[in-house]
């Protein structure tokens, strides 16, 4: 999963096929990005299933996968649904729901297929939120994100690059954090259990952390400083994310198949 | 701009920090013309750092300082610039190659700069293609930078220096962080820069011996920050010798040797600079007094062992890490691990310190199995120190920091009282010198203050054992000398020290006893002396000879003298 959300991984193998790869970033977000506003105010089960579904089909026919990945996507994902509606539904209230079929009793605890439902839509509609949000996810990288951001929408480069630098901060400050860990139980600061105990172990790690990293940060601003980062308004752009007709094509094509698949599931009771 | 303007000149150059009282450097004057290669050396805190930053208008504009005096750069003044137009004049790269890359490719990286300059794409690639074949990075254009080695993340630096095409090129201790092999490679890229003589380079650098060949001119600051020497490379180097070891300014190891042979009575017409010299120096003379034969400086009278490690194999995420290695590492004895990036030292101390647990049975440090014990027992018997020791700090005071590990101990079983707590922290406190400090917090303490706090808390629970991985890294000699000083004083006193540096002639110089590690595997473990004289065996682990005992294999006139590795080997007074 690491590679698939490194911002600067390649990928290799991706053909004329893999079509969602050949978008603008901005495209593959503005495509799903009303439909993922407009699932967290819906209450049933048949419309965030089928975004589910819709998106888990674009996703297969347009982007490159890995076996690995594809079996996250088709066997993990309905997977942790299936697993979350049930735990949502322990959390419902079941007076609510105790004039429906009583699916099964431990003890004094009884579990009503209503309020699995109610977990079921629950866990559907956040299956679909993050199958929408995969789209663009998995089939563009960060420096295109920026670039895209940069050219279409014009962010000024020096905050679209400055963020791009920061990533890199990331594998550091997982390493840096590794050896203050050891570092700290070498020390013998272990001895507690619990929460409490945890929390003061985390906040021990902070302060050499933040130190670090702030020393980190200076120092990557000077490097670019020397090298003209922020010399002109713009800078060049050697690679060229273009918005072009498909795009707008698979932006209202989007919109089109995410409207019906709205009425649709209306329709069914 | 008139024609006859240095590539860059300094003029009474003085700059104080908004923090500080006074001014680091202080004073310092001197040019620098196009084909040139100029060596800034001066002892620790004198303000060579500061005086790179200024040199493209980083202080004062990016940092808050007052400067006075000035910098100009190709005839224009650094406080009349910004510094992004300044780095179309001076290219810099700086100590921390991680610190330095912000794109996802190589290729990508070494045309941020020229993007940034607004030229067309075609240029931008013509001088991106033309910088990294210099570095010979080319073929690796489309990698991303994290997988490349540190010398080769810093061949990469320069590479993004290059590609700004400016006459002037500024490198902030380059190699500090780089292993020998990066610092090789660095440095052969370095050579052919000054060869082509389109730059003028200021260079900062602690390790001479390795920058020695390809600088033309020195100028040396003193701990106050103002210009003590300044002039061509042999004549301040070998002529000034004295005043700049009284500075704590570090010399090439061929020429703290002539120091010494001098003292010792030795007739040498002038001070050598490199090995080879100093080998045809000792050749032309016709008798030397015989040296004894390298015996290991061993304090181990008694024969215990400290540690043991027998066929200690670790695997780690499908790799093998370390490979059937088996070592006994005897009381008292001062062992150093060396080996390339990538060969498993880091793991072999972090094993056999139990920092992190080895496989049962593998590892004994006097009468305790690190993998089945816990961490208060351990911290009796082993004390590690890691690379930065910020990591390990937890306290808010340096009293507390080192009260610590005693009132961990407390709470387990009922031992030390307060007082004799503060017996004990105070006696760490002097031996370390750093009584006037206990009420400070242990951040805001100086590197190396930091680092010899990090010791003394490794320290306090009266472990036998002190464990330090690559305590010298990223620092410069006089820093990496002291703390070895300090390491042997604990030594002298009875204190097993195991530690990982790539300094060989440091480790040539401290330790009783050399373990090379090689792909995971001992290669071999002896005698000091013994190994760092055997040029095949580092060889083969990717090292080599350090400094003075290549010179000594030189020396075919005196077979006794061949086998020397140590600085503290030759004669001191006349015999």
């Amino acid at each position: 999963m690491s590679g698939a959300l490194d911002p600067y991984s390649a990928r290799p193998g991706v053909t004329a096929r893999h079509f969602l790869h050949w978008l603008n970033p901005l495209a593959k977000i503005a495509g799903p990005l009303p439909f993922m506003v407009y699932l967290l105010f819906v209450r049933d089960i048949a419309t965030p299933l089928a975004f589910l579904c819709f998106a888990l089909l674009l996703i297969t026919a347009g982007a490159r996968l890995t076996p690995r990945m594809a079996m996250a996507l088709w066997l993990g994902l309905p997977a942790v649904v299936a697993v979350l509606s049930v735990s949502f539904a322990l959390w419902t209230d079941a007076t609510r729901v105790d004039d429906t079929l009583l699916l099964f009793q431990i003890g004094e605890y009884r579990f009503y297929l209503g309020a699995w439902l109610i977990g079921l839509a629950t866990a559907c509609r956040l299956g679909a939120l993050l199958a929408l949000a995969l789209i663009s996810g998995l089939t563009m990288t960060g420096p295109d994100l920026v670039r895209a951001l940069v050219q279409q929408l014009h962010v000024p480069y020096r905050i679209g690059y400055t963020a791009l630098a920061a990533y890199r901060f990331v594998p550091r400050f997982r390493h840096e954090l590794g050896g203050i860990r050891q570092a700290h139980r070498v020390r013998g600061v272990s001895g507690g259990r619990g929460p409490i105990a945890g929390l003061r172990r985390y906040l021990g790690y902070v302060v050499p952390l933040l130190v670090g990293a702030i020393r980190h940060a200076e120092r990557v601003a000077l490097a670019m400083d020397s090298r003209a980062f922020g010399a002109h308004q713009f800078r060049t752009e050697r690679y060229l994310v273009p918005f072009r007709v498909r795009d707008g094509v698979f932006i209202a094509s989007f919109w089109s198949v995410g409207a019906a698949l709205i009425v649709a599931a209306a329709q069914v009771p | 701009m008139p024609k006859t303007d240095p590539a860059l000149r300094l003029s009474d150059l003085r700059v104080r920090y908004d923090e500080r009282t006074e001014n680091r450097p202080n004073g310092v004057s001197f040019d620098v013309a196009r084909g040139e290669v100029v060596l800034v050396l001066g002892p620790s805190g004198c303000g060579k750092s500061t005086l790179a930053l200024a040199l493209n208008g980083l202080v004062p504009h990016a940092l808050a300082a007052t400067m006075t005096g000035f910098v100009t750069v190709n005839g224009i003044r650094t406080t009349d610039a910004p510094v992004s137009r300044l780095s179309q004049e001076v290219a810099m790269v700086f100590q921390d190659p991680d610190a330095q890359i912000v794109t996802g490719t190589v290729l990508d990286e070494v045309c941020f700069g020229p993007e940034n300059l607004l030229l067309p794409v075609a240029e931008v690639l013509e001088r991106s293609e033309h910088a990294l074949r210099a570095v010979g990075l080319w073929e690796r254009r489309l990698d991303n930078p994290d997988v490349l080695s540190g010398g080769g993340k810093q061949r990469l630096a320069i590479a993004c220096a290059l590609a700004m095409d400016t006459p002037i090129l500024v490198l902030d201790e380059p190699t500090a962080n780089l292993d020998p092999v990066g610092i090789r490679d660095v440095y052969a890229v370095l050579g052919d820069i000054a060869a082509a003589g389109t730059h003028a380079v200021v260079l900062i650098e602690h390790n001479l011996d390795a920058a020695i060949d390809l600088v033309d001119r020195v100028v040396v600051l003193d701990g106050d920050g103002a210009l003590a020497v300044s002039g061509p490379t042999r004549e301040v180097l070998a002529g000034s010798a004295e005043e700049l070891a009284a500075l704590g300014v570090w010399l090439p190891v061929a020429t703290l040797a002539g120091l010494r042979l001098r003292r010792g009575g030795i007739e040498l017409d002038s001070l050598p600079l490199t090995p080879d010299e100093l080998a045809n120096m000792l050749n032309g003379i016709r008798s030397l007094p015989v040296r004894p034969a390298n015996t290991p400086k061993s304090s181990n009278a008694t024969g215990d062992v400290a540690v043991a490690v027998r066929n200690l194999t670790v695997t780690r995420a499908k790799t093998r890490i370390l490979h059937d290695v088996s070592l006994e590492i005897g009381a008292g004895d001062f062992v150093t691990v060396i080996g390339a990036n990538g060969a498993g030292k880091t793991t072999l101390v972090q094993a056999l310190a139990g920092v992190v647990a080895p496989p049962r049975g593998t590892v004994r440090i006097g009468d305790l199995d690190p993998a089945t014990s816990d961490a208060r027992a351990l911290a009796e018997h082993v004390g590690f120190v890691f690379q930065n020791p910020e990591h390990q700090f937890l306290e808010n005071t340096v009293f507390d920091e080192l009260a610590h590990g005693l009132r961990v101990r407390r709470r387990s079983t009922p031992g030390l009282s307060d007082a004799e707590i503060e017996v004990r922290v105070a006696v760490m406190l002097e031996r370390f010198g750093l009584e006037r400090l206990r009420d400070a917090h242990p951040f805001l303490l100086s590197g190396g203050q930091k680092r010899r706090l990090s010791v003394g808390t490794a320290l306090i629970t009266g472990a036998p054992v002190l464990v330090l991985d690559e305590p010298t890294f990223g620092q410069d000699r006089e820093r990496a000398n002291e703390l070895l000083a300090l390491l042997s004083g604990l030594h002298r006193s009875g204190t097993t020290v195991i530690t990982v540096t790539h300094d060989l002639q440091l480790v040539a110089e401290y330790a009783s006893h050399v373990a090379v590690m090689h792909d995971g595997r001992l290669l071999a473990f002896g005698a000091a002396g013994d190994i760092l004289g055997d040029q095949e065996l580092l060889e083969r682990a990717g090292l080599s000879l350090p400094p003075l005992a290549r010179a000594m294999r030189g020396v075919t006139s005196h077979p006794s003298w061949s086998t020397l590795t140590r600085i503290a080997d030759l004669p001191e007074s006349i015999e």
